[in-house]
């Protein structure tokens, strides 16, 4: 906008000294000239706040694009801003103000803006508009007038959100689908996860050895997701910890962690039958700052010897240190994280590593739940089918670019557009084919 | 005692088996030792006899007078050593009766210390009653409940890497110690009791079992550390306390243990001995299987790692209602080709169990048997890989390469494309009508891949080579080369699924055999090809097929012939059959023509 801006005074202020230094002409109307075709409508698919208003640009707007010379506009008459006007025609029962029954400015817009949006309207009232062009010495056009009044009303489904419903709704069928087939006894195939099944080894191989298990949630707060599916992993480890009659080595980084992990362990000794082998003090709080926890950790670990060691959690820098640690003193390491710039390390150290989907399936995978279950697998299909509507998106705008075709109502460039701005845009239902196709992708 | 290997030319052995007690007689023919002679005799264990020398007398005197050599004495001892008319050189036994050597293995983990306990056992020739472990998900008082109710010949406790666990190895002795499991052989036997778990441990553990029924022995820990098995120390401890406790108190055993010139080994034991030997020395893989009447025992040899297990409920006699019942009837009548009533399936599988000696009278029995033999086989296949496995419990060394491909530890070692040798023994196998059968039912029920040399045990010699390869190898391995195993031939099989009736892969004898076709997928064809005879096939499977090399890569192999011949198996790995019955039935019936199943039989009946 305020480029636009610019443009216009620099072009008129040209235009100016072009005109100064041809010819002088008949001194012409100060007045510029008004927009026209003012039209109002109540906004589609809203809740009934807001009214859309548009017009044709003024003649003497230099941006106006039925202009077939910019030059013929009289420098004086160069439109810098349109201002719209409103007042209440009906106050839908309601008590009017003087203020809104009488014309009001509601909005100055710059040159080379047709369109407004009012929010600032109330549901059920009647409001007329009007619209002027104002040049830069402050001299308005005559007033452009609407047919009639608008009434803004709500409508009950937004419409622009069509295909998103339909994502929603065919997730949550996907979904409840799956989760039926699982209660009523289908095996459900989901893939083995290696890490989680080396669970068992982990614990297996730390009771042989008699040493302990080192259980790492990560460096973040409770209220990171990851720190969360962590501790999920944490009950399992843990439950087999007690049964296999292993002790479990838990230090945190954040004291809301370290009461969350002891619940959690507690509940699966509790659940392993073996209440009295639990240690509350096996899980402790070290420290919030994350290279004194790491060196805490460390130290631990070179000390003890644990003979498997966990990380399951939010991880940054300290990750290789940990891990790097873990193989030097030979133990069985099954790490799991979701953050990318970790994974190649955990990866490259770990026997086992569980990566972001993978270890927030884990609750499902390990609990075997009917309702987990179900829910992990239709959330696959869900995904499926978007990135089966990303491939073919994809299929379109590569064949576009190859043929470099200029046609932008061919089918492809058809389908690409509609999946662009209908499926995942904002444009619901649409039509197919309408609207153009920005293959170079600057701002889609 | 020292044996003069050289000078040994005359060779005896016994297998004393719990029903019969077979005897061969293996002598040096034009410089080569090969088996002569063979005898049989009711085992004489039980009473009235109750002294095995008995049956092992009858069994040699019999081979004696078919061979024209007296090979015992007037009291009934075996004559040696032999002159050029009577006696033998050496002789040796290896024995199942009463049950064999029958033994309880405890570990601190099931999958660790006590997997690799159980194949220890196993390994020995033993039968594993039960496996007690700190995880088998058993409270301390129902595995004391177990081990008191057990009565094994001897117990095989592990646990803990060298310097690991000592409370839990400490643990499992608290269990053992006031069970006090009776032993089989009376109120005299001291229980003898192998200790193989962590030496730091062994003190304690000595000081727990430390009772006067109690007969401990601490040997090596067969997992000193989880990278690591060390199963040989074990072994050899069963296999002498076998001998010291089990065979001393087993009626005659004493005796028979004088008689012998090597020691009397366990059947399974002496089967997988032979197994190991022929492996070794051809560098090749083998399993083998031996089905009988209550159990089937599967052994396998691959990259030189022996494994064997015991299917206790998988047989063809006294087992073979819990294989219908585990296989389900629809998975076993899928290898019929025509329809049975099931109702008298049942009834005919009930009367087998009951009545374990009778044998097939119709065609349609015996293609029944046989469809419940490849479910009884396939099934102890598959118990068999679950079993033969890496070490559990190790660490593995990645890269990020390996992002996307994690393995787990424990995968079965088992390989069907690296086998080269597939034995047969027992009954069902070795006294089938026909060889194709035989040969059928072991392509169906293992599934050989790319190319294996299939082979029966012709008179379940095994045990006897067993034995005899610990004290001479060199004679057993001739023996089991020209006369144990009858080749059968050779089977070359594609790995990978396709569409029924498209290339699978084109194959060109050349050699003794000169011939050249393609396989479709979904059929099988059988070339003929002597015992002598010997050619070179090239196959280039189709895209999706493997034959050894990979995905669609030509590859050669050396095959030879056999009493069946060459089998070319074009119907995928794994093998799948229609789910549909009358396409299935199509499906079958075409594979038994392509291999003259019972082509012969059919035209018996016809004739008759």
């Amino acid at each position: 906008m305020r480029i636009r801006n610019i443009l216009a005074v620099v072009v008129a202020m040209s235009m100016t000294c072009f005109a100064a230094a041809q010819s002088p002409s008949p001194a012409p109307s100060l007045v510029p000239e008004p927009p026209t075709d003012l039209i109002v409508a109540d906004t589609p698919d809203d809740a009934g706040n807001s009214v859309e208003v548009h017009w044709n640009l003024s003649e003497s707007d230099v941006f106006n694009t039925l202009l077939s010379d910019t030059q013929e506009v009289n420098p004086q008459q160069i439109v810098a801003t349109y201002t719209v006007e409103r007042k209440v025609t009906d106050g839908n029962g309601n008590e009017v103000s003087d203020e809104d029954a009488s014309w009001r400015k509601v909005s100055e817009i710059g040159a080379g803006e047709s369109q407004w949006t009012d929010r600032s309207v109330n549901l059920g009232w009647s409001y007329d508009y009007r619209v002027c062009a104002v040049d830069n010495q402050g001299d308005k056009s005559t007033w452009c007038n609407a047919s009639g009044s608008v009434t803004p009303v709500m409508q009950m489904f937004n419409m622009s959100k069509a295909w998103l419903a339909i994502w929603m709704l065919l997730f949550g069928a996907f979904i409840a689908y799956f989760i039926n087939c699982a209660r009523s006894g289908k095996k459900l195939w989901v893939r083995k996860i290696a890490g989680l099944e080396a669970i068992d080894e982990a614990v297996g191989r730390a009771t042989e050895m008699g040493r302990p298990i080192l259980f790492v949630a990560g460096i973040q707060d409770i209220n990171e997701i990851q720190t969360l599916a962590g501790l999920t992993v944490l009950s399992r480890v843990a439950k087999t910890a007690a049964e296999y009659g292993a002790q479990i080595e838990v230090p945190t980084c954040r004291s809301l962690v370290m009461a969350a992990a002891r619940e959690t362990v507690e509940a699966a000794y509790l659940a392993a039958g073996a209440p009295d082998s639990y240690q509350p003090d096996r899980i402790h709080y070290l420290t919030d700052e994350q290279f004194a926890f790491v060196a805490g950790v460390t130290g631990y670990m070179v000390r003890e010897e644990p003979a498997a060691c966990i990380y399951m959690g939010g991880f940054y820098a300290e990750s290789l240190i940990l891990a790097e640690t873990g193989n030097h003193i030979g133990a069985i390491q099954v790490a799991g994280t979701a953050m990318p710039s970790q994974l190649p390390f955990f990866v490259a150290s770990c026997d086992y590593t569980l990566i972001g989907e993978e270890f927030f399936a884990a609750s499902a995978y390990l609990s075997g739940d009917p309702l987990q279950i179900g829910s992990l697998k239709g959330q696959d299909y869900g995904k499926f089918l978007s990135v089966l509507v990303l491939i073919i998106g994809i299929f379109f705008a590569t064949t576009i670019s190859m043929t470099e075709s200029d046609e932008s109502d061919g089918f492809g460039a058809g389908a690409l557009n509609y999946i662009q701005n209908n499926i995942l845009g904002n444009e619901g239902f649409g039509s197919f084919g309408g609207g153009d196709t920005d293959i170079e992708g600057d701002d889609s | 005692m020292t044996i003069d290997l050289e000078n040994i030319n005359v060779i005896l052995a016994t297998d004393c088996g719990s029903t019969t007690t077979k005897a061969i007689l293996i002598e040096k023919v034009d410089g080569t030792y090969r088996q002569t002679y063979r005898g049989e005799a009711p085992t004489t264990v039980e009473k009235p006899f109750a002294n095995v020398t008995i049956g092992v007398t009858n069994a040699v005197t019999e081979v004696g007078e078919l061979a024209g050599r007296q090979l015992t004495n007037e009291d009934g001892t075996i004559k040696t050593p032999a002159s050029d008319s009577d006696g033998c050189d050496m002789y040796i036994s290896t024995s199942s009766a009463g049950g064999g050597l029958q033994m309880m293995v405890a570990g601190v983990i099931a999958e660790m210390t006590a997997a690799s306990a159980k194949r220890a056992a196993l390994g020995a020739g033993a039968i594993v009653m039960d496996v007690i472990s700190s995880n088998d998900k058993r409270r301390p008082h129902e595995q004391i409940q177990r081990i008191r109710e057990l009565r094994p010949d001897m117990i095989l406790i592990s646990g803990g890497t060298d310097g690991g666990t000592t409370e839990k190895v400490v643990q499992l002795a608290e269990l053992i110690a006031p069970a006090k499991p009776q032993p089989r052989f009376g109120s005299e036997y001291e229980m003898p009791i192998i200790f193989a778990g962590n030496k730091m441990a062994s003190g304690e553990v000595e000081a727990t079992l430390q009772e006067d029924w109690i007969d401990l022995a601490v040997v090596e820990n067969l997992r000193p550390t989880l990278e690591q098995e060390n199963l040989g120390p074990a072994r050899d401890k069963i296999h002498d306390v076998f001998l010291e406790h089990v065979m001393a108190h087993a009626p005659g055993y004493d005796m028979l243990m004088d008689w012998t010139d090597a020691d009397i080994m366990p059947t399974p034991g002496a089967v997988g001995n032979i197994l190991q030997t022929i492996a070794k020395k051809e560098n090749i893989n083998v399993v083998g299987v031996d089905i009988g009447g209550a159990t089937t025992d599967v052994f396998s040899v691959f990259d030189e790692t022996f494994n064997r297990t015991v299917s206790a409920n998988l047989g063809m006699s006294y087992s073979i209602s819990n294989v219908c019942a585990e296989a389900t009837m629809p998975n076993v009548l899928r290898w019929v080709q025509f329809d049975m009533d099931e109702r008298q399936l049942r009834n005919r599988v009930k009367n087998k169990m009951i009545r374990p000696t009778t044998i097939p009278q119709s065609l349609e029995s015996l293609i029944f048997e046989q469809a419940v033999a490849r479910e009884a086989l396939r099934l102890a296949y598959k118990q068999h890989k679950e079993f033969a496995t890496t070490l559990k419990g190790v660490q593995q060394q990645r890269t990020v390469g390996d992002t996307f491909s994690q393995q787990t530890g424990g995968n079965t070692i088992v390989d069907n494309m690296k086998l080269n040798l597939l034995v047969a023994s027992g009954g069902v196998l070795s006294h089938a009508p026909s060889m194709n059968q035989t040969a059928m039912m072991l392509i169906d029920a293992f599934e050989p891949e790319g190319c294996t040399n299939l082979a029966k045990d012709s008179i379940f010699m095994m045990p006897h080579l067993g034995v005899l390869s610990a004290v001479h190898p060199e004679a057993a391995a001739q023996v089991f080369e020209r006369d144990c195993l009858i080749y059968l031939g050779t089977c070359i099989a594609a790995k990978g699924l396709g569409k029924e009736g498209k290339p699978c892969f084109s194959w060109t004898l050349s050699g003794d055999v000169a011939t050249s076709g393609t396989c479709n997928f979904g059929d099988i064809e059988l070339i003929e090809m002597g015992p002598k005879e010997t050619a070179t096939i090239v196959c280039e499977p189709a895209r999706g097929f493997d034959l050894g090399a990979g995905n669609g890569k030509k590859v050669t192999h050396e095959v030879c012939g056999g009493t069946v011949g060459l089998v070319i198996d074009g119907r995928g790995r794994p093998l799948g059959l229609p789910e549909e019955r009358q396409q299935c039935q199509q499906t079958i019936a075409r594979w038994v023509e392509n291999m003259a199943l019972y082509k012969e039989m059919e035209e018996a009946v016809v004739s008759a």
